[in-house]
């Protein structure tokens, strides 16, 4: 059937923030289906919180609007837009939870809108595990036995029903949040509470263990004509137990013999005919016990999800737009196969390769949590590695992760690092074996299928064959067949990676790129989707004319994630209106900058510098781009430009001038503007010496790090040894510590500008509302600036525009900046585009990515494009809000400062600061109570300011309570407030309180290492029990402000 | 040892040979036949005994090769027919059985490491052609040697399936107790053929290839099964002009070689495809059940439509290039696909038209 007659207008929800299980590929798939239905004629209306997203741009869909995923707002733009339908398979769970909330409250059907591509009673039959177990049994499907837990009490029952381990699902959570795996009772009762509080619904699956056995999944769609195709099947390396988002996946799946693969393929189709599902993509996971081949299903999700993502970019398969498509009325034979163009899409993949992907992991940014891997899932970003064989693709997929060019160092592992699964097993593993355990032995102690065990030996006996051989005399080519790095092989011959690089060229050993087909090369295809082999003869590029490359941002991680991919993807446009040609490289398959109709060519590899030279030696370009995917090309730029590359845009001297700490210093100084003291030490008694000219309180940083790592504010003398104590192992003589003044009371904000040849344009001024000392990604922000004095703001645009003269920018340059007493002070400089440039680009309607290009490729000021350019003529305030994963991380602080945490951000749009701010508080996933207990419990030096935001609230209504200290000074200052024990001081004590539900917010600001420590159990408890916390003292502030906008409930939405 | 598979027409491909026999034991029997790939991610083992092979080098595009091991139960016939296996890698790891020991065992040499995606492109490109595996120290010397062995065995007798037949009538045992008997007429069937039917019939009885008319009627079965085989279906020709008496007396139900046949023998005719169909992932639109679904293939050759008399409905087409996939002569109650709705390897989704077939009989 074609296009449904009737429909005009459908609205496609996003998924908000980005969270740990929820990121950018559902920024992919919303992307994809906005501009596939579009092509169809259809009015299409997004809606998502998240400004850093594509899917948000202007152009993608008929009208954007940038408001909270959450049924208040929504129902306002559906009563506004009256549209046909909504299309809820594409935002991932946040927006199949939406839909259900809006049905079963009757919006939907009030209005007359149909949900296309998922009927509520599907929602209800795949993500109830009740029901869904009713289907599995009615098609006789296996599944493992498992108890529906609804309290403390019956989970306790369930658990001596089933035995340990237990593994807990909480139902309709995503990303496997609140659930685990627990080994005893002990563990049991912590984990059962918290998973009933995650349900929306508290309920928890719970289920007896499958660990160990083998975990397969398989991404399937159907249409209305019931046609039914298998686009890719999956198979994890890590057995049962560990979150399949934090798994290394293969696909094809590797080790099921053509019977069991068929038949778990007929179970897929028994079970997605039988749930219901009508149209559209669902992935089921399975898992098979290697004893006997049992199989059981886990479970199944009627919607595009992340493992859709990671399936269209492993086989070309376009899942999300041929969702989109079939929702609308499309059969798939009505589609054709985007790729070959000549074939239609209702058929399954044929792969003649293999693709390998692995997770990202940020365990070193929350100090004190365990790496350790479970069934709720804590990676934050995932790399996926191409080659023809699985020992080339997992090498390259493990060289993606941008750690190390090096993917299996040498490392000293313990049993227990082989038995409990973690981020680095992978690794221990390849140690071990190195170190001669067998691949039986193996097998016994990680139950990873022997076959992949079996893959890595093949690694291991190479290496052993080969290290400490004759350099002259090595098979090269056979080396790079396996997958080896030249770094890697520079280690083995004590060789600078360069050396062996250009050894290797001299052989004419080089890549040769295949095309990713659907096909197995089946049929001729045009798509220019490429990954490099070293399984074939290399092949002569037929030359493009104007053909720039472009480096993208590699895995999501903390600090680098989907921002840069808008700047990537965005850019390609411009490009290509300047008459050029775009190459994409990179490595990440949630993201829309490796979708293959993005740019002119694709080539989904590694962006370290060997992968990328070997992608430049090729197509030879007239330039490459480092500009935009954050910190990952500007690393790689020295490299590039040493083998003879062109560098667009500001010069690797200009580059050099920001990240070079003295030069940059210098160059401030140069043109008088006034920067924090600073200074670099040894250690620790030199860094004594340096404090008493610096002055506290005092930034200490190791010279080298990134993303504000080890990065710690120092209040005095005592502090500063504990720091060094601490840190010794990163400071020394050749990576000196950083000590900078720190700015304290100040306020900070972010300029994000674009240069010329004879132009600058600021793309706009970011107030952040936390004062100076929370890392820029976290602290919160607002466009236009609410605070500072008009002519402070002419003075920082003034500075911006003379420092990037100074510096030669030729594109983008993102700076941060403090003011104290109206005094502006130069604090960083980036010269790329930077984590602000979407958001900036979304709240102003400058256009900063197309102008970024053009001022890269050395534009005049009459050939600039024309738009409404002054950024501060907008007509809304715009709010930046941030999601933290605390919640994914036990032991976590939530406590804000100088090292980024946060994994995601939404914006609040309003006509008031208020209403802005109370949206993007609303976006974060942040509940504002209407009513009860503040908790306060403040440092000394934030009691008088706070005072004041004591009394709003006991004005609003809310009672409040404090520990001692505060309580004392609120009462002197006549407010009522209740005094509760700190936790040093016996039961019940503040957190108690917090854990019994009585407490609506709290506010605990608190600075040093000794007081952090001691009111951690306070802002845990508030994670554990979702109860808002905030631990800043202008975050507080702008909280009341959202609790005053929410009770006046004067709020309405707006389109871009 | 370095090995080159050599094509007909004259490219050449290097790869690691593995074999069990000495060269000169090799060069005596080297394994020469037409190069054709399947794009199947699994079933290697059913794959190479299934007789449609015979006379073929096979060529995997799934790149690795022999993962999960070898199972008795995955034969679908009683020898391994293959001539050769070419493949990118096959798993060498210790092990007590592996796929490349089997087929050593069983004197099928294996070309590894060698470039398979170049090789599609060529055999897409150029058509399928006839090539030799050749142990040789260069290419140049591997081409030498490859095209007079090409041409000698490329004379040998065109029946095919006359040479992969069984070679005795044989009887099987199904598991219904409904009495119904269907004759088999083996042209290089695949087990699971027997298997699919044996699950709805009472008797089976497997009839070589060119069994008279008057044997098979004496025998007095429900229906007639026309098996898949190996070869081009125009050389089959006393089997096609048996099945013409047989038209209209009993259903019929053709696969593959098979279905080839029975539109032959309807008056249709056939032709080489450039590089035929062999795959898990072919869609077929079937009009009898008005259904898509995907189906596991293998053939050179098509039935052309414009040659079916008026009488043959075309019931099934290739959603990828429009080929006939099956017809039907509805008022003789004779029906035929060219793919393998018995799968292994392969999809199960066309299954059902065993329950057709039975339908038709009862």
């Amino acid at each position: 059937m074609p296009l449904f007659k009737d429909l005009k207008k459908v609205v496609i929800f996003g998924s908000g923030p980005i969270v740990i299980g929820q990121a950018c590929e559902f920024d992919y798939s919303g992307t994809q289906a906005c501009k596939a239905l579009m092509k169809e004629g259809l009015e299409v209306i997004l809606i998502n919180s998240n400004p850093a997203t594509i899917m948000t741009d202007p152009e993608i869909a008929t009208r954007v609007y940038i408001e909270p995923l959450k049924k208040m707002f929504v129902k306002k733009i559906l009563e506004k837009e009256r549209p046909d339908a909504v299309i809820p398979t594409l935002g991932g769970q946040t927006a199949l939870n939406l839909a259900l909330e809006l049905y079963e409250c009757g919006i939907l059907e009030g209005l007359g809108i149909e949900l296309l591509g998922a009927k509520p009673d599907v929602i209800q039959k795949a993500e109830d595990r009740e029901k869904f177990c009713r289907v599995l049994d009615s098609v006789g499907a296996k599944y493992p036995n498992s108890k529906m837990v609804r309290t403390f009490e019956q989970g306790l029952e369930a658990a001596d029903q089933l035995g340990f381990p237990l593994i807990l699902r909480p139902n309709y959570t995503l990303g496997g949040g609140g659930g685990g795996v627990a080994y005893s009772l002990e563990e049991y009762k912590i984990k059962i509470a918290s998973g009933l509080h995650e349900s929306p619904t508290n309920e928890v699956l719970v289920e007896e263990s499958i660990l160990g056995w083998k975990e397969f999944e398989l991404e399937v769609m159907r249409d209305s004509a019931g046609t039914f195709v298998v686009v890719c099947s999956i198979e994890n390396f890590d057995p049962c137990g560990v979150h399949t988002g934090d798994s290394i996946t293969v696909a094809p799946q590797q080790t099921l013999t053509d019977e069991q693969y068929q038949l778990m393929r007929d179970e897929a189709q028994k079970i997605i005919n039988a749930v219901g599902v009508e149209t559209g993509g669902a992935n089921i996971q399975f898992a098979v016990n290697p004893e006997n081949g049992e199989r059981v299903v886990i479970e199944m999700n009627p919607r595009v999800s992340r493992s859709s993502a990671l399936a269209s970019k492993a086989t070309g398969f376009p899942i999300a737009k041929i969702a989109a498509l079939l929702a609308v009325g499309y059969t798939l034979e009505e589609i054709e196969n985007d790729i070959t163009k000549s074939t239609p899409a209702c058929f399954e993949p044929a792969l003649d390769y293999v693709v390998t992907k692995v997770p990202r992991f940020a365990f070193e940014k929350f100090s004190g949590v365990k790496d350790i891997l479970t069934t709720q899932m804590k990676s934050v970003g995932e790399a996926m590695g191409i080659g023809r064989t699985f020992k080339e693709s997992l090498q390259k997929a493990l060289i993606s992760l941008e750690n190390s060019d090096i993917p299996f160092p040498i490392i000293e592992w313990k049993e227990e690092n082989l038995t409990y699964p973690n981020s680095l097993r992978i690794r221990y593993i390849y140690q071990a074996l190195r170190d001669g355990v067998s691949v039986s032995e193996l097998y016994k102690k990680t139950k990873v299928t022997p076959w992949f065990l079996e893959q890595m030996n093949d690694l291991v006996t190479f290496e052993k064959e080969f290290t400490k051989s004759d350099f002259k005399k090595f098979p090269l080519l056979r080396a790079k067949k396996l997958g080896f790095s030249d770094a890697t092989l520079a280690t083995w011959f004590s060789k600078d990676e360069q050396e062996v690089r250009e050894e290797r060229w001299r052989q004419n050993v080089r890549p040769r790129y295949f095309q990713v087909d659907t096909c197995a090369a089946e049929f001729a295809s045009e798509t220019p989707y490429f990954y490099s082999t070293y399984w074939a003869k290399p092949k002569q590029f037929e030359n493009q004319k104007s053909l720039v490359v472009l480096l993208g941002s590699g895995p999501n991680r903390i600090g680098q994630g989907i921002e840069f991919d808008y700047s990537c993807v965005r850019s390609v446009s411009q490009f290509q209106k300047e008459g050029y040609k775009v190459a994409m490289i990179n490595s990440n398959p949630e993201t829309v900058s490796t979708d293959y109709d993005t740019s002119d060519l694709l080539f989904f590899e590694p962006l370290n510098a060997e992968s990328v030279l070997e992608v430049l030696k090729y197509v030879n370009p007239e330039g490459f781009v480092a500009q935009l995917g954050g910190q990952t090309p500007i690393n790689l730029v020295p490299q590039l430009i040493n083998n003879g590359y062109n560098l667009l845009g500001s010069s690797k001297e200009s580059i050099d001038l920001a990240e070079d700490r003295g030069q940059f210093i210098k160059i401030c100084k140069e043109l008088n503007f006034k920067i924090p003291n600073s200074d670099m030490a040894f250690d620790v008694h030199h860094a004594k010496e340096i404090a008493r000219k610096v002055d506290f309180p005092i930034i200490c940083r190791p010279s080298y790090v990134l993303g504000g790592r080890r990065m710690e504010i120092i209040e005095n003398e005592d502090e500063l040894i504990s720091y060094f104590d601490r840190h010794a192992s990163f400071i020394d003589k050749q990576n000196p510590c950083l000590m900078d003044q720190f700015l304290d009371r100040a306020l900070e904000v972010d300029v994000d500008l674009v240069r010329g040849k004879d132009w600058t344009i600021i793309g706009g001024v970011i107030e952040h509302i936390e004062k100076a000392g929370v890392h820029s990604g976290d602290s919160m922000g607002v466009l236009p600036p609410q605070r500072l004095k008009p002519e402070t703001l002419k003075t920082i645009e003034d500075l911006s525009v003379q420092l990037a003269d100074r510096m030669n920018i030729y594109g983008f340059l993102n700076l941060q900046l403090a003011v104290r007493d109206d005094e502006v002070f130069m604090l960083e400089a980036n010269p790329r585009s930077s984590r602000s440039v979407p958001f900036i680009a979304k709240a102003t309607g400058v256009p900063l990515v197309d102008l970024g290009v053009q001022g890269m490729l050395k534009r005049s000021k009459n050939q600039l494009i024309k738009y409404p350019l002054d950024w501060k003529q907008m007509p809304f305030v715009c709010v930046k809000g941030v999601v933290f994963p605390f919640k994914k991380f036990q032991e976590a602080d939530s406590i804000l400062g100088p090292e980024m945490k946060s994994t995601g951000e939404s914006m609040g749009r309003g006509k008031s600061y208020s209403e802005a701010l109370f949206k993007a508080y609303v976006s974060s996933q942040c509940s504002i109570p209407n009513e009860g207990e503040v908790f306060l419990s403040l440092r000394d030096k934030d009691k008088d300011e706070l005072i004041e935001v004591a009394q709003e609230l006991i004005e609003m209504g809310y009672s409040l309570s404090a520990t001692q200290g505060t309580s004392t000074i609120l009462k002197e200052k006549g407010l009522p407030c209740l005094t509760v024990r700190k936790v040093t001081e016996g039961r019940p004590h503040c957190v108690d309180r917090i854990r019994s539900g009585k407490v609506a917010l709290v506010i605990n600001t608190t600075s040093g290492k000794v007081s952090i420590d001691a009111s951690f159990s306070i802002r845990r408890s508030c994670i554990e029990y979702s109860v808002p916390c905030l631990t800043e003292a202008d975050a507080a502030r702008s909280f009341v402000l959202a609790m005053k906008h929410h009770r006046s409930r004067d709020f309405d939405t707006y389109s871009l | 040892m370095n090995g080159f598979l050599v094509l007909e027409t004259g490219e050449s491909f290097e790869g690691n040979f593995l074999g069990s026999k000495t060269s000169a034991e090799f060069t005596a029997d080297t394994p020469v036949g037409e190069v054709v790939f399947n794009t199947s991610h699994s079933g290697y083992e059913e794959m190479a005994t299934d007789p449609s092979y015979f006379n073929q080098i096979l060529v995997t595009t799934a790149p690795m090769q022999g993962n999960y091991g070898i199972d008795d139960s995955f034969w679908e016939s009683k020898q391994i027919w293959i001539k050769g296996f070419v493949c990118l890698e096959i798993q060498k790891s210790k092990r007590d059985s592996t796929w490349l020991r089997r087929l050593n065992d069983n004197n099928i040499p294996v070309l590894e490491e060698l470039d398979t995606r170049s090789l599609v492109f060529q055999l897409r490109e150029a058509g399928t052609t006839w090539g030799a595996m050749i142990l040789a120290k260069n290419a140049e010397e591997a081409k030498g040697k490859a095209f007079k062995l090409i041409q000698e065995k490329k004379k040998v007798q065109k029946d095919w399936p006359f040479l992969v037949t069984t070679k005795e009538v044989y009887d099987l045992k199904g598991s219904e107790k409904n009495g119904l008997k269907i004759a088999v007429l083996d042209f290089g069937a695949k087990q699971n053929i027997m298997r699919e039917l044996m699950l709805r019939v009472e008797h089976l009885r497997v009839f070589p290839s060119r069994t008279s008319v008057e044997e098979i009627k004496k025998w007095n079965p429900h229906g007639i099964m026309l098996s898949n085989g190996p070869g081009d279906p125009e050389e089959v020709l006393e089997a096609t002009e048996n099945i013409k008496d047989l038209i209209g007396w009993k259903p019929i139900f053709g696969i593959c070689m098979g279905h080839q046949i029975l539109a032959r023998a309807l008056g249709g005719h056939t032709y080489k495809l450039k590089f035929g169909h062999r795959g898990s992932n072919h869609p077929i639109k079937d009009l009898i059940l008005n259904k898509i679904y995907m189906t596991s293939q293998n053939h050179g050759y098509a039935v052309d439509p414009k040659s079916l008399p008026s009488s043959v409905d075309i019931t099934h087409f290739n959603l990828n290039d429009g080929t006939v996939a099956g017809i039907r002569d509805s008022k003789n109650k004779c029906f035929s696909v060219q793919f393998h709705p018995e799968s292994r390897p392969g999809p199960h989704d066309a299954a059902i038209l065993f329950d057709e077939f039975i339908k038709q009989v009862r």
